[in-house]
Protein backbone atom coordinates (compact mmCIF):
# COMPACT_ATOMS: atom_id res chain seq x y z
CA UNK A 1 0.00 0.00 0.00
CA UNK A 2 2.71 2.35 0.95
CA UNK A 3 4.40 1.30 -1.83
CA UNK A 4 1.62 2.62 -4.35
CA UNK A 5 1.87 6.21 -2.47
CA UNK A 6 5.83 6.39 -4.54
CA UNK A 7 4.19 6.30 -7.84
CA UNK A 8 3.70 9.50 -9.85
CA UNK A 9 0.48 8.79 -10.83
CA UNK A 10 -0.81 7.32 -7.22
CA UNK A 11 0.49 10.89 -5.94
CA UNK A 12 -1.87 13.14 -8.86
CA UNK A 13 -4.56 10.78 -8.55
CA UNK A 14 -4.78 11.03 -4.36
CA UNK A 15 -4.05 14.89 -4.38
CA UNK A 16 -5.90 15.20 -7.56
CA UNK A 17 -8.92 13.57 -5.83
CA UNK A 18 -8.42 15.34 -2.59
CA UNK A 19 -8.95 19.02 -3.87
CA UNK A 20 -12.07 17.99 -5.59
CA UNK A 21 -13.66 16.51 -2.70
CA UNK A 22 -12.98 19.19 -0.96
CA UNK A 23 -15.22 21.36 -3.32
CA UNK A 24 -17.70 19.07 -4.13
CA UNK A 25 -18.71 18.17 -0.96
CA UNK A 26 -18.70 21.94 0.49
CA UNK A 27 -20.76 23.36 -2.11
CA UNK A 28 -22.47 20.27 -2.23
CA UNK A 29 -23.90 21.13 1.16
CA UNK A 30 -25.58 24.53 -0.37
CA UNK A 31 -26.97 22.16 -3.38
CA UNK A 32 -28.50 19.52 -0.95
CA UNK A 33 -30.08 21.86 1.53
CA UNK A 34 -31.31 23.83 -1.73
CA UNK A 35 -32.96 20.77 -2.78
CA UNK A 36 -31.05 21.32 -6.30
CA UNK A 37 -28.90 18.62 -6.55
CA UNK A 38 -30.18 17.35 -9.57
CA UNK A 39 -29.33 20.26 -11.40
CA UNK A 40 -25.77 19.03 -10.84
CA UNK A 41 -26.61 15.66 -12.71
CA UNK A 42 -28.63 17.03 -15.93
CA UNK A 43 -25.43 19.54 -16.27
CA UNK A 44 -23.42 16.93 -15.87
CA UNK A 45 -25.10 14.53 -18.60
CA UNK A 46 -24.78 17.47 -20.99
CA UNK A 47 -21.15 17.95 -20.13
CA UNK A 48 -21.14 14.30 -22.45
CA UNK A 49 -22.33 16.06 -25.10
CA UNK A 50 -20.10 19.02 -25.07
CA UNK A 51 -17.22 16.57 -24.24
CA UNK A 52 -18.21 14.20 -27.64
CA UNK A 53 -19.06 18.13 -29.62
CA UNK A 54 -15.18 18.88 -28.65
CA UNK A 55 -13.69 15.79 -29.86
CA UNK A 56 -15.44 16.28 -32.72
CA UNK A 57 -14.29 19.47 -33.72
CA UNK A 58 -10.83 18.57 -32.40
CA UNK A 59 -10.90 21.17 -29.39
CA UNK A 60 -9.56 20.96 -25.78
CA UNK A 61 -13.08 18.89 -25.01
CA UNK A 62 -13.07 20.25 -21.47
CA UNK A 63 -13.93 23.80 -23.07
CA UNK A 64 -16.76 22.71 -25.18
CA UNK A 65 -18.18 20.70 -22.14
CA UNK A 66 -17.68 23.67 -19.56
CA UNK A 67 -19.34 26.13 -21.76
CA UNK A 68 -22.56 23.84 -22.60
CA UNK A 69 -22.66 22.73 -18.86
CA UNK A 70 -22.71 26.99 -18.16
CA UNK A 71 -25.77 27.19 -20.76
CA UNK A 72 -27.48 24.30 -19.59
CA UNK A 73 -27.02 25.97 -15.68
CA UNK A 74 -28.59 28.75 -16.87
CA UNK A 75 -31.22 27.22 -19.32
CA UNK A 76 -32.48 25.36 -15.86
CA UNK A 77 -32.13 28.68 -13.79
CA UNK A 78 -34.55 30.29 -15.88
CA UNK A 79 -37.40 27.48 -15.96
CA UNK A 80 -37.34 27.70 -12.43
CA UNK A 81 -41.09 26.67 -12.42
CA UNK A 82 -40.52 23.85 -13.76
CA UNK A 83 -37.17 23.04 -12.72
CA UNK A 84 -36.96 19.37 -12.54
CA UNK A 85 -38.71 19.35 -16.68
CA UNK A 86 -35.81 21.55 -17.44
CA UNK A 87 -33.46 19.03 -15.88
CA UNK A 88 -34.62 16.28 -17.74
CA UNK A 89 -34.38 18.10 -21.03
CA UNK A 90 -31.21 19.07 -20.57
CA UNK A 91 -30.05 15.68 -20.13
CA UNK A 92 -31.79 14.40 -22.51
CA UNK A 93 -30.59 16.89 -25.24
CA UNK A 94 -26.57 16.71 -23.90
CA UNK A 95 -26.70 13.02 -23.79
CA UNK A 96 -28.72 12.54 -27.12
CA UNK A 97 -25.90 15.23 -28.61
CA UNK A 98 -23.04 13.19 -27.49
CA UNK A 99 -24.71 9.78 -28.91
CA UNK A 100 -25.18 11.36 -32.07
CA UNK A 101 -21.67 12.50 -32.28
CA UNK A 102 -19.93 9.08 -31.16
CA UNK A 103 -22.09 7.31 -33.88
CA UNK A 104 -20.94 9.88 -36.59
CA UNK A 105 -17.53 9.33 -35.72
CA UNK A 106 -17.30 5.96 -34.23
CA UNK A 107 -13.39 6.83 -33.20
CA UNK A 108 -13.10 8.25 -29.84
CA UNK A 109 -15.39 5.72 -27.98
CA UNK A 110 -12.29 5.00 -25.28
CA UNK A 111 -12.37 8.61 -24.48
CA UNK A 112 -15.69 8.74 -24.12
CA UNK A 113 -15.85 5.85 -21.89
CA UNK A 114 -13.59 7.29 -19.35
CA UNK A 115 -15.60 10.53 -19.24
CA UNK A 116 -18.10 8.77 -18.43
CA UNK A 117 -17.16 6.70 -15.88
CA UNK A 118 -13.98 8.98 -14.76
CA UNK A 119 -10.26 8.29 -14.78
CA UNK A 120 -8.46 9.66 -11.95
CA UNK A 121 -5.26 7.56 -12.18
CA UNK A 122 -4.38 9.27 -15.16
CA UNK A 123 -4.36 12.69 -13.96
CA UNK A 124 -1.26 14.24 -15.55
CA UNK A 125 1.18 17.05 -13.50
CA UNK A 126 -0.75 19.82 -16.12
CA UNK A 127 -4.23 18.86 -14.86
CA UNK A 128 -3.11 18.64 -11.48
CA UNK A 129 -1.95 22.36 -11.21
CA UNK A 130 -4.74 23.56 -13.34
CA UNK A 131 -7.19 21.47 -10.29
CA UNK A 132 -5.29 23.34 -8.01
CA UNK A 133 -5.52 26.89 -9.04
CA UNK A 134 -9.37 26.62 -9.54
CA UNK A 135 -9.80 24.93 -5.93
CA UNK A 136 -8.06 27.72 -4.18
CA UNK A 137 -9.94 30.31 -6.41
CA UNK A 138 -13.51 28.46 -5.65
CA UNK A 139 -11.81 28.31 -2.03
CA UNK A 140 -11.49 31.94 -1.63
CA UNK A 141 -14.80 32.70 -2.85
CA UNK A 142 -16.61 29.99 -0.46
CA UNK A 143 -14.69 31.34 2.53
CA UNK A 144 -15.91 34.90 1.32
CA UNK A 145 -19.33 34.76 0.71
CA UNK A 146 -19.69 31.69 3.42
CA UNK A 147 -22.83 33.58 5.33
CA UNK A 148 -24.40 35.00 2.26
CA UNK A 149 -24.00 31.79 1.04
CA UNK A 150 -26.03 30.34 3.94
CA UNK A 151 -28.64 33.68 3.87
CA UNK A 152 -29.37 32.92 0.12
CA UNK A 153 -29.58 28.92 0.85
CA UNK A 154 -32.09 29.54 3.80
CA UNK A 155 -34.09 32.22 2.44
CA UNK A 156 -33.23 34.51 -0.87
CA UNK A 157 -36.20 36.56 -0.64
CA UNK A 158 -35.07 37.84 2.84
CA UNK A 159 -31.47 37.62 1.85
CA UNK A 160 -32.39 40.35 -0.86
CA UNK A 161 -34.53 42.77 1.23
CA UNK A 162 -31.00 42.28 3.21
CA UNK A 163 -29.36 44.07 0.43
CA UNK A 164 -27.35 41.05 0.03
CA UNK A 165 -26.56 40.99 -4.20
CA UNK A 166 -28.14 37.70 -4.29
CA UNK A 167 -28.07 37.42 -8.39
CA UNK A 168 -24.25 38.06 -8.23
CA UNK A 169 -23.31 35.54 -5.59
CA UNK A 170 -25.87 32.98 -7.02
CA UNK A 171 -24.22 33.65 -10.92
CA UNK A 172 -20.70 32.87 -9.71
CA UNK A 173 -22.24 29.88 -7.35
CA UNK A 174 -23.84 28.22 -10.56
CA UNK A 175 -20.15 29.25 -12.83
CA UNK A 176 -18.21 27.35 -9.55
CA UNK A 177 -21.25 24.57 -9.83
CA UNK A 178 -20.51 24.53 -14.03
CA UNK A 179 -16.33 24.13 -13.02
CA UNK A 180 -16.91 21.82 -10.37
CA UNK A 181 -18.52 19.55 -12.89
CA UNK A 182 -15.95 19.37 -15.28
CA UNK A 183 -12.84 18.87 -12.90
CA UNK A 184 -15.01 16.40 -11.36
CA UNK A 185 -15.62 14.43 -14.65
CA UNK A 186 -12.03 13.43 -14.44
CA UNK A 187 -12.23 11.63 -10.92
CA UNK A 188 -15.49 10.00 -11.54
CA UNK A 189 -17.37 10.66 -14.56
CA UNK A 190 -20.34 12.35 -16.15
CA UNK A 191 -22.50 9.70 -14.70
CA UNK A 192 -20.94 9.79 -11.02
CA UNK A 193 -20.72 13.29 -10.09
CA UNK A 194 -24.02 14.35 -8.58
CA UNK A 195 -23.05 11.47 -6.09
CA UNK A 196 -19.64 13.24 -5.23
CA UNK A 197 -21.96 15.91 -4.51
CA UNK A 198 -24.49 14.80 -2.65
CA UNK A 199 -23.94 11.99 -0.27
CA UNK A 200 -20.63 13.73 1.71
CA UNK A 201 -23.40 16.67 2.33
CA UNK A 202 -26.18 13.89 3.26
CA UNK A 203 -23.68 12.01 5.23
CA UNK A 204 -22.94 15.34 7.67
CA UNK A 205 -26.26 16.65 7.46
CA UNK A 206 -26.91 13.44 9.69
CA UNK A 207 -24.76 14.38 12.41
CA UNK A 208 -26.71 17.31 13.22
CA UNK A 209 -24.75 20.21 14.23
CA UNK A 210 -23.64 24.12 13.28
CA UNK A 211 -23.37 24.84 10.05
CA UNK A 212 -19.74 25.47 9.98
CA UNK A 213 -18.66 22.08 11.80
CA UNK A 214 -21.20 20.38 8.85
CA UNK A 215 -19.18 22.09 6.26
CA UNK A 216 -16.43 20.60 7.86
CA UNK A 217 -17.70 16.78 8.27
CA UNK A 218 -18.72 17.17 4.66
CA UNK A 219 -15.03 18.09 3.16
CA UNK A 220 -13.39 15.14 5.87
CA UNK A 221 -16.40 12.46 4.58
CA UNK A 222 -15.81 13.31 0.67
CA UNK A 223 -11.64 13.28 1.31
CA UNK A 224 -12.20 9.91 3.31
CA UNK A 225 -14.45 8.66 0.72
CA UNK A 226 -11.77 9.72 -2.10
CA UNK A 227 -8.71 8.17 -0.47
CA UNK A 228 -10.01 5.21 0.79
CA UNK A 229 -11.70 4.33 -2.73
CA UNK A 230 -8.79 5.11 -4.45
CA UNK A 231 -6.60 2.63 -2.08
CA UNK A 232 -9.26 -0.12 -2.70
CA UNK A 233 -9.71 0.41 -6.26
CA UNK A 234 -5.89 0.40 -6.62
CA UNK A 235 -5.25 -2.51 -4.62
CA UNK A 236 -8.39 -4.46 -5.73
CA UNK A 237 -8.09 -3.36 -9.19
CA UNK A 238 -11.54 -2.29 -9.42
CA UNK A 239 -13.27 0.47 -10.93
CA UNK A 240 -12.23 3.53 -8.89
CA UNK A 241 -14.90 5.92 -9.60
CA UNK A 242 -17.64 2.82 -8.75
CA UNK A 243 -15.59 2.10 -5.42
CA UNK A 244 -14.72 6.11 -4.20
CA UNK A 245 -18.84 6.30 -4.88
CA UNK A 246 -20.09 2.67 -3.10
CA UNK A 247 -17.57 3.83 -0.24
CA UNK A 248 -19.45 7.11 0.60
CA UNK A 249 -22.87 4.93 0.10
CA UNK A 250 -21.28 2.86 2.71
CA UNK A 251 -20.39 5.29 5.33
CA UNK A 252 -24.09 7.01 4.71
CA UNK A 253 -25.37 4.08 5.55
CA UNK A 254 -23.49 3.83 8.74
CA UNK A 255 -23.74 7.05 10.10
CA UNK A 256 -28.07 6.71 8.75
CA UNK A 257 -28.68 3.89 10.93
CA UNK A 258 -26.32 5.20 13.85
CA UNK A 259 -28.53 7.82 13.65
CA UNK A 260 -31.78 6.34 13.95
CA UNK A 261 -30.43 3.67 16.73
CA UNK A 262 -29.79 7.35 18.83
CA UNK A 263 -33.17 8.35 18.02
CA UNK A 264 -35.08 5.39 18.80
CA UNK A 265 -32.46 5.26 22.60
CA UNK A 266 -33.56 9.29 23.22
CA UNK A 267 -37.16 8.50 22.71
CA UNK A 268 -36.90 5.77 25.22
CA UNK A 269 -35.36 7.45 27.88
CA UNK B 1 -38.67 62.37 9.76
CA UNK B 2 -40.28 60.64 7.18
CA UNK B 3 -39.50 56.98 7.32
CA UNK B 4 -41.90 55.64 4.26
CA UNK B 5 -44.06 57.79 2.17
CA UNK B 6 -46.57 55.78 -0.40
CA UNK B 7 -47.92 58.20 -2.90
CA UNK B 8 -50.96 57.07 -5.74
CA UNK B 9 -49.36 53.35 -5.29
CA UNK B 10 -51.48 50.46 -7.22
CA UNK B 11 -50.29 46.79 -7.59
CA UNK B 12 -51.36 44.43 -9.72
CA UNK B 13 -51.07 40.63 -9.88
CA UNK B 14 -51.86 37.89 -12.01
CA UNK B 15 -53.92 40.43 -13.65
CA UNK B 16 -55.73 41.70 -10.98
CA UNK B 17 -55.55 44.86 -8.77
CA UNK B 18 -55.05 44.09 -5.33
CA UNK B 19 -53.46 47.54 -3.94
CA UNK B 20 -55.86 50.81 -5.19
CA UNK B 21 -54.18 53.91 -4.79
CA UNK B 22 -52.46 53.91 -1.50
CA UNK B 23 -51.44 57.13 0.45
CA UNK B 24 -49.76 57.07 3.54
CA UNK B 25 -47.01 58.41 5.58
CA UNK B 26 -44.90 56.31 8.63
CA UNK B 27 -42.95 58.94 10.85
CA UNK B 28 -39.95 57.60 12.44
CA UNK B 29 -41.16 56.31 16.22
CA UNK B 30 -44.48 55.02 14.92
CA UNK B 31 -45.53 51.67 15.71
CA UNK B 32 -47.89 50.28 13.32
CA UNK B 33 -50.64 48.08 12.86
CA UNK B 34 -51.33 46.39 9.46
CA UNK B 35 -54.69 44.88 9.63
CA UNK B 36 -57.21 43.31 6.86
CA UNK B 37 -58.80 40.01 5.43
CA UNK B 38 -56.57 37.09 4.03
CA UNK B 39 -55.85 37.95 0.54
CA UNK B 40 -56.73 41.76 1.05
CA UNK B 41 -53.52 42.68 0.38
CA UNK B 42 -51.53 43.06 3.10
CA UNK B 43 -48.07 40.88 2.37
CA UNK B 44 -48.05 42.55 -1.24
CA UNK B 45 -48.08 45.87 0.51
CA UNK B 46 -45.03 45.09 2.36
CA UNK B 47 -43.10 43.35 0.00
CA UNK B 48 -43.62 46.03 -2.15
CA UNK B 49 -42.59 48.65 0.06
CA UNK B 50 -39.72 46.41 -0.03
CA UNK B 51 -39.18 46.18 -3.73
CA UNK B 52 -40.10 42.58 -3.87
CA UNK B 53 -43.10 43.45 -5.83
CA UNK B 54 -42.87 45.58 -8.65
CA UNK B 55 -45.75 48.56 -8.67
CA UNK B 56 -48.11 49.53 -11.32
CA UNK B 57 -47.80 52.80 -10.64
CA UNK B 58 -47.40 55.48 -7.80
CA UNK B 59 -44.46 56.49 -5.71
CA UNK B 60 -42.53 54.45 -2.69
CA UNK B 61 -40.15 56.44 -0.56
CA UNK B 62 -37.50 54.75 2.02
CA UNK B 63 -35.88 57.44 4.48
CA UNK B 64 -37.03 59.56 2.28
CA UNK B 65 -35.17 57.80 -1.18
CA UNK B 66 -37.17 56.27 -3.95
CA UNK B 67 -37.53 52.46 -3.57
CA UNK B 68 -35.17 52.06 -7.23
CA UNK B 69 -32.85 54.26 -5.65
CA UNK B 70 -32.49 53.08 -2.01
CA UNK B 71 -29.48 51.40 -1.22
CA UNK B 72 -29.57 51.25 2.86
CA UNK B 73 -30.98 47.95 3.35
CA UNK B 74 -29.25 48.08 6.73
CA UNK B 75 -31.71 50.57 7.99
CA UNK B 76 -34.53 47.29 7.85
CA UNK B 77 -35.02 44.64 9.02
CA UNK B 78 -37.83 42.31 7.81
CA UNK B 79 -39.28 38.81 9.15
CA UNK B 80 -41.69 36.81 6.69
CA UNK B 81 -44.87 35.42 6.98
CA UNK B 82 -43.89 32.07 8.33
CA UNK B 83 -40.78 32.99 9.01
CA UNK B 84 -40.94 29.99 11.75
CA UNK B 85 -41.48 27.29 8.79
CA UNK B 86 -38.81 27.07 7.63
CA UNK B 87 -37.02 23.05 7.74
CA UNK B 88 -35.82 21.93 10.73
CA UNK B 89 -33.20 20.10 9.57
CA UNK B 90 -31.24 23.00 8.41
CA UNK B 91 -27.57 23.07 10.20
CA UNK B 92 -27.39 25.82 11.80
CA UNK B 93 -27.05 27.08 14.96
CA UNK B 94 -29.24 30.08 17.04
CA UNK B 95 -26.18 31.86 17.34
CA UNK B 96 -25.02 31.18 13.82
CA UNK B 97 -28.56 31.76 12.45
CA UNK B 98 -28.53 35.53 14.71
CA UNK B 99 -24.64 36.51 13.51
CA UNK B 100 -26.36 36.72 9.61
CA UNK B 101 -28.31 39.73 10.92
CA UNK B 102 -24.96 41.56 10.26
CA UNK B 103 -24.61 41.21 6.64
CA UNK B 104 -25.64 43.42 4.44
CA UNK B 105 -24.92 45.42 1.05
CA UNK B 106 -22.08 47.33 2.99
CA UNK B 107 -20.45 44.28 4.46
CA UNK B 108 -20.57 41.89 1.97
CA UNK B 109 -17.32 38.99 2.09
CA UNK B 110 -16.78 40.58 5.24
CA UNK B 111 -15.57 38.21 8.68
CA UNK B 112 -17.22 39.83 11.08
CA UNK B 113 -15.36 40.93 13.93
CA UNK B 114 -14.65 41.09 17.73
CA UNK B 115 -17.50 43.67 17.90
CA UNK B 116 -20.37 42.19 15.76
CA UNK B 117 -19.79 38.95 17.83
CA UNK B 118 -20.10 40.90 21.09
CA UNK B 119 -23.57 42.80 19.50
CA UNK B 120 -24.90 39.10 18.73
CA UNK B 121 -23.64 37.96 21.98
CA UNK B 122 -25.68 41.12 23.86
CA UNK B 123 -28.72 40.46 21.23
CA UNK B 124 -29.14 36.75 22.30
CA UNK B 125 -29.21 38.03 25.66
CA UNK B 126 -31.65 40.99 25.05
CA UNK B 127 -33.75 38.62 23.50
CA UNK B 128 -33.26 36.05 26.43
CA UNK B 129 -32.25 33.00 24.19
CA UNK B 130 -28.08 33.40 25.38
CA UNK B 131 -28.87 29.91 27.20
CA UNK B 132 -29.98 28.33 23.52
CA UNK B 133 -27.29 29.83 21.63
CA UNK B 134 -25.64 26.74 20.76
CA UNK B 135 -29.03 24.64 20.12
CA UNK B 136 -29.77 23.94 16.37
CA UNK B 137 -32.93 26.28 15.28
CA UNK B 138 -34.50 23.10 14.38
CA UNK B 139 -34.23 21.98 17.92
CA UNK B 140 -36.44 25.09 19.67
CA UNK B 141 -39.69 25.68 20.56
CA UNK B 142 -41.96 27.85 18.39
CA UNK B 143 -41.77 30.95 21.14
CA UNK B 144 -38.27 30.78 20.95
CA UNK B 145 -38.36 30.76 17.07
CA UNK B 146 -39.59 34.15 17.03
CA UNK B 147 -37.66 35.61 19.81
CA UNK B 148 -34.35 34.33 17.49
CA UNK B 149 -35.87 35.75 14.23
CA UNK B 150 -36.72 38.77 16.39
CA UNK B 151 -32.90 39.27 17.51
CA UNK B 152 -31.85 38.38 13.90
CA UNK B 153 -33.87 41.22 12.80
CA UNK B 154 -32.39 43.74 16.24
CA UNK B 155 -28.40 42.80 15.30
CA UNK B 156 -28.60 44.95 13.06
CA UNK B 157 -29.07 47.64 14.90
CA UNK B 158 -32.69 48.76 11.89
CA UNK B 159 -34.31 51.85 12.20
CA UNK B 160 -37.17 49.94 10.61
CA UNK B 161 -38.54 46.74 11.58
CA UNK B 162 -41.49 44.90 9.23
CA UNK B 163 -43.11 41.91 10.78
CA UNK B 164 -45.28 40.11 8.57
CA UNK B 165 -47.42 38.33 10.81
CA UNK B 166 -44.83 37.21 13.05
CA UNK B 167 -47.42 35.12 15.94
CA UNK B 168 -49.62 32.94 14.17
CA UNK B 169 -50.50 29.64 15.41
CA UNK B 170 -48.68 30.10 19.20
CA UNK B 171 -50.44 30.60 22.51
CA UNK B 172 -51.47 33.73 24.12
CA UNK B 173 -49.31 34.12 26.62
CA UNK B 174 -46.21 33.72 23.77
CA UNK B 175 -48.32 36.18 21.63
CA UNK B 176 -48.63 38.97 24.60
CA UNK B 177 -44.68 38.25 25.44
CA UNK B 178 -43.80 39.03 21.75
CA UNK B 179 -46.10 41.98 21.41
CA UNK B 180 -44.91 43.09 24.59
CA UNK B 181 -40.75 43.12 23.44
CA UNK B 182 -42.38 44.85 20.42
CA UNK B 183 -43.65 47.99 22.16
CA UNK B 184 -40.06 47.84 24.48
CA UNK B 185 -38.40 48.43 21.51
CA UNK B 186 -40.74 51.09 20.21
CA UNK B 187 -40.80 52.89 23.32
CA UNK B 188 -37.47 52.55 25.01
CA UNK B 189 -35.19 52.25 21.54
CA UNK B 190 -37.48 54.50 19.72
CA UNK B 191 -37.20 51.78 16.63
CA UNK B 192 -40.27 52.66 13.80
CA UNK B 193 -42.05 49.01 13.76
CA UNK B 194 -44.64 47.83 10.70
CA UNK B 195 -46.31 44.97 12.40
CA UNK B 196 -49.54 42.72 10.36
CA UNK B 197 -51.34 41.26 12.64
CA UNK B 198 -54.87 39.45 12.91
CA UNK B 199 -55.12 40.58 16.44
CA UNK B 200 -56.78 43.59 16.65
CA UNK B 201 -56.54 44.24 20.67
CA UNK B 202 -52.79 44.36 20.20
CA UNK B 203 -52.66 46.64 17.85
CA UNK B 204 -55.64 49.10 19.70
CA UNK B 205 -53.74 49.20 22.69
CA UNK B 206 -50.51 49.26 21.83
CA UNK B 207 -49.79 50.43 18.67
CA UNK B 208 -50.58 54.64 17.53
CA UNK B 209 -51.31 54.34 13.65
CA UNK B 210 -53.29 51.25 11.88
CA UNK B 211 -53.40 50.74 8.35
CA UNK B 212 -56.52 49.00 6.95
CA UNK B 213 -55.68 46.64 3.60
CA UNK B 214 -58.33 45.00 1.42
CA UNK B 215 -57.61 46.35 -1.84
CA UNK B 216 -58.44 49.92 -0.68
CA UNK B 217 -55.72 51.38 1.81
CA UNK B 218 -56.69 53.38 4.70
CA UNK B 219 -54.32 54.88 7.38
CA UNK B 220 -55.64 56.44 10.90
CA UNK B 221 -54.23 57.22 14.08
CA UNK B 222 -55.36 55.52 17.17
CA UNK B 223 -56.50 58.28 19.64
CA UNK B 224 -58.80 57.80 23.04
CA UNK B 225 -61.28 59.09 20.69
CA UNK B 226 -60.47 56.98 17.94
CA UNK B 227 -63.61 55.22 15.83
CA UNK B 228 -62.20 52.09 16.14
CA UNK B 229 -65.18 50.48 14.65
CA UNK B 230 -65.31 52.40 11.65
CA UNK B 231 -61.64 51.58 10.83
CA UNK B 232 -62.76 48.04 11.53
CA UNK B 233 -65.42 47.85 9.09
CA UNK B 234 -63.17 49.54 6.26
CA UNK B 235 -60.75 46.67 6.13
CA UNK B 236 -62.98 43.66 7.30
CA UNK B 237 -66.60 44.72 5.53
CA UNK B 238 -69.71 46.47 7.19
CA UNK B 239 -71.00 43.27 8.64
CA UNK B 240 -68.14 42.95 10.71
CA UNK B 241 -68.50 44.25 15.12
CA UNK B 242 -65.48 44.25 16.73
CA UNK B 243 -65.78 44.63 20.77
CA UNK B 244 -63.11 46.70 22.29
CA UNK B 245 -62.80 48.30 25.27
CA UNK B 246 -60.13 50.44 25.96
CA UNK B 247 -59.52 49.92 29.57
CA UNK B 248 -58.65 46.33 29.01
CA UNK B 249 -55.55 47.68 27.57
CA UNK B 250 -54.71 48.02 30.87
CA UNK B 251 -52.76 45.74 32.82
CA UNK B 252 -50.74 43.29 30.77
CA UNK B 253 -51.62 45.21 27.64
CA UNK B 254 -50.18 48.09 29.00
CA UNK B 255 -46.86 49.75 27.37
Amino acid sequence: MIELLSYQFFQNAIIGGCLIGIICSWIGLFLVLRRQVMIVDGAAHTAFGGLALGLLLGIDPFITALIIVIISILIINKMKAFTDSAIALMLAIGFSIGLIIISITRGFSIDIFSYLFGSILTISREELIIISIVTIFITIFLLLFHRELIAITFNERNARIMGIPVDLISNIFNFIIAITIILSIKIVGVILIVALITIPALISLQIKTSFNNTVIISILIGLFGIILGIFISAIYKLSTSGIIVFTLVIIYAIVYIYSKIKIIKREKL
Amino acid sequence: MKVIEVRNLNVMRDEKLVIRNANFEINKGDYVGIIGPNGGGKTTLILTILGQIPKLSGSIKLFGKDIEEFNEWEKIAFIPQDAVNFDNNFPITVKEFVSLGRLGKNKIGRRLNKEDWEEVNKTLEFMGISDIANKRIGEISIGQKQRMFLAMALVRNPELIILDEPISNVDPITQEKFYKKLSDLNYKEGKTILVVSHDLSAVFCRMNKVICVNVDVNIAEIKENTDIQGIVRKAYGEHFYFVFHRHECKGEFEK
